[in-house]
């Protein structure tokens, strides 16, 4: 479904990647991980076809995806109906003046002829169906995260990307959004720096390491298994544990935000 | 740092000289020279600082041609001055910017560098959300997005602005007020 090769970009002439290549097969669930400002979010960008790597290619279906090719309409259309991003921020997608309009968004681009059934159904698995009719930059983090995602699925997309997801989410919507993943019927690449959840998002996980190169790509569980490269993405940390009068250190997998 | 804080100085004095003189035509010979001192980066300068210039200068000319029909006197040579000293001043402060380094321009004094920081910091944030809220309206746009779903994001996204700008200064007062910074 997605073949990268040779991937680079710059911001400012500040490395963002660096010669990442992998590929992905439909259907797939994967977990891309990384420190802060390792290039995650640049790169589902990059498959979302928002901004360009400076050198590399990038195939979608096997059809190159760059800026002259994503100017025609037939293209552009498919792959944004194909392809959906769920942004770290779910401020910066939400614009509709109801949450239901935010809903409808899509379908109605797409000019499809069920548009309230599918409303009704996103909204119901989201929890949001007593709130149709609300503002959505009244809601909280967390119903507005949800509500971006229901935006996203209502269009039946094929590829899903999730920056961040469980950011804003609390600890009983992470689960249940651990379990909503796992179940989608679609590809799903899934950004995290949070190691425990990491292993609930797919059992195939990219690694972007503080050089913006690509580390590892392999099982999750041989990854976490790896202290050195553990340590050498910038993923785990360590500090004094007390016990009684017992003080040690040594690194640690749980979440540190 | 001397040359910096030298270049500033150079600045401040131009931007001053530029509001004393009123003839248009050396107001106009002033932004024919920065636009020579900018060098190739003329063109790219030029439409940054007529796209910023551009809404105030169109609100502020058409009205002055207004009070000056009713009034009965000539707009031209006022209209003039206006637009081209806006533009001028506005040419220097974006090639100011782009060549000087403005923190070892402000390096003199510890607060003007502390709330530059403070300023730049808001400002990538910005510039990074900014962003995101014009990428996000690409990607969720599977047609060509209407005129009113346009307006309506760029809503949203002054809202959301609005609201963080309030929040953030209100975090950033509540900082400088913890560290000592207005001494109550």
């Amino acid at each position: 479904m997605i073949e990268l090769a040779g991937i680079s970009h710059r911001y400012n002439g500040a490395p963002a990647l660096v010669d990442i290549q992998f590929s992905i097969a439909a259907g797939e669930k994967l977990v891309l991980l990384g420190a802060n400002g390792a290039g995650k979010s640049t790169l589902l960008k990059i498959l979302d076809g928002l901004i360009h790597p400076d050198t590399g290619s990038y195939r979608y279906k096997g059809e190159p995806i760059d800026p002259r090719r994503l100017k025609a309409p037939a293209l552009n259309r498919r792959f944004r109906a194909e392809v959906a991003l769920l942004f770290q921020n779910p401020d910066a997608m939400l614009f509709n003046p109801t949450v239901y309009d935010e809903i409808a968004f899509g379908p109605r681009q797409l000019g499809l002829t069920d548009i309230d059934a599918r409303v009704r159904h996103w909204a119901g698995v989201m929890g949001l169906d007593n709130m149709l009719d609300r503002l959505p930059f009244s809601l909280s983090g967390g119903e507005k995260q949800k509500l971006a995602l229901a935006a996203l699925l209502a269009n039946d997309p094929q590829l899903l990307l999730l920056d961040e997801p469980a950011a804003a989410l609390d600890p009983r919507s992470t689960g249940w959004l651990v379990d909503f993943l796992a179940d989608l019927p679609c590809t799903v690449l899934t950004t995290t720096h949070n190691l425990s959840l990491a292993p609930e998002f797919g059992s195939r996980v990219l690694v972007l390491g503080e050089d913006h190169r690509l580390i590892h790509d392999g099982p999750i569980e041989a990854f976490l298994a790896d202290p050195e490269r553990l340590v050498a993405a910038n993923l785990v940390h360590s500090h004094r544990h007390r016990h009684g009068a017992l003080e040690h250190r040594h690194y640690h997998l749980h979440d540190w935000s | 740092m001397k040359a910096e804080y030298a270049w500033l100085s150079l600045y401040l004095a131009t931007v001053l000289l530029a509001t004393l003189v009123h003839d248009p035509l050396w107001l106009a010979l002033g932004l024919v020279a920065v636009l020579l001192l900018s060098g190739r980066q003329a063109p790219a300068l030029l439409r940054r600082s007529l796209r910023v210039i551009l809404p105030f200068n169109l609100a502020v000319s058409l009205g002055y041609l207004l009070l000056a029909h009713l009034h009965a006197i000539p707009p031209w040579e006022t209209l003039l001055r206006i637009n081209l000293r806006v533009l001028a001043i506005t040419l220097l402060t974006f090639l100011f910017i782009a060549r000087v380094n403005l923190f070892r321009a402000l390096a003199f004094s510890p607060t003007l560098t502390w709330l530059l920081g403070l300023a730049y910091s808001q400002a990538m944030s910005f510039a990074r959300a900014h962003a995101d809220f014009r990428l996000a309206l690409v990607s969720r746009s599977i047609v060509r997005p209407r005129l009113r779903d346009r307006y309506r994001a760029s809503a949203a996204a002054a809202a959301w602005f609005m609201d963080k700008g309030l929040a953030s200064a209100r975090e950033t007062a509540q900082a400088l007020r913890a560290r000592g910074f207005f001494g109550d």
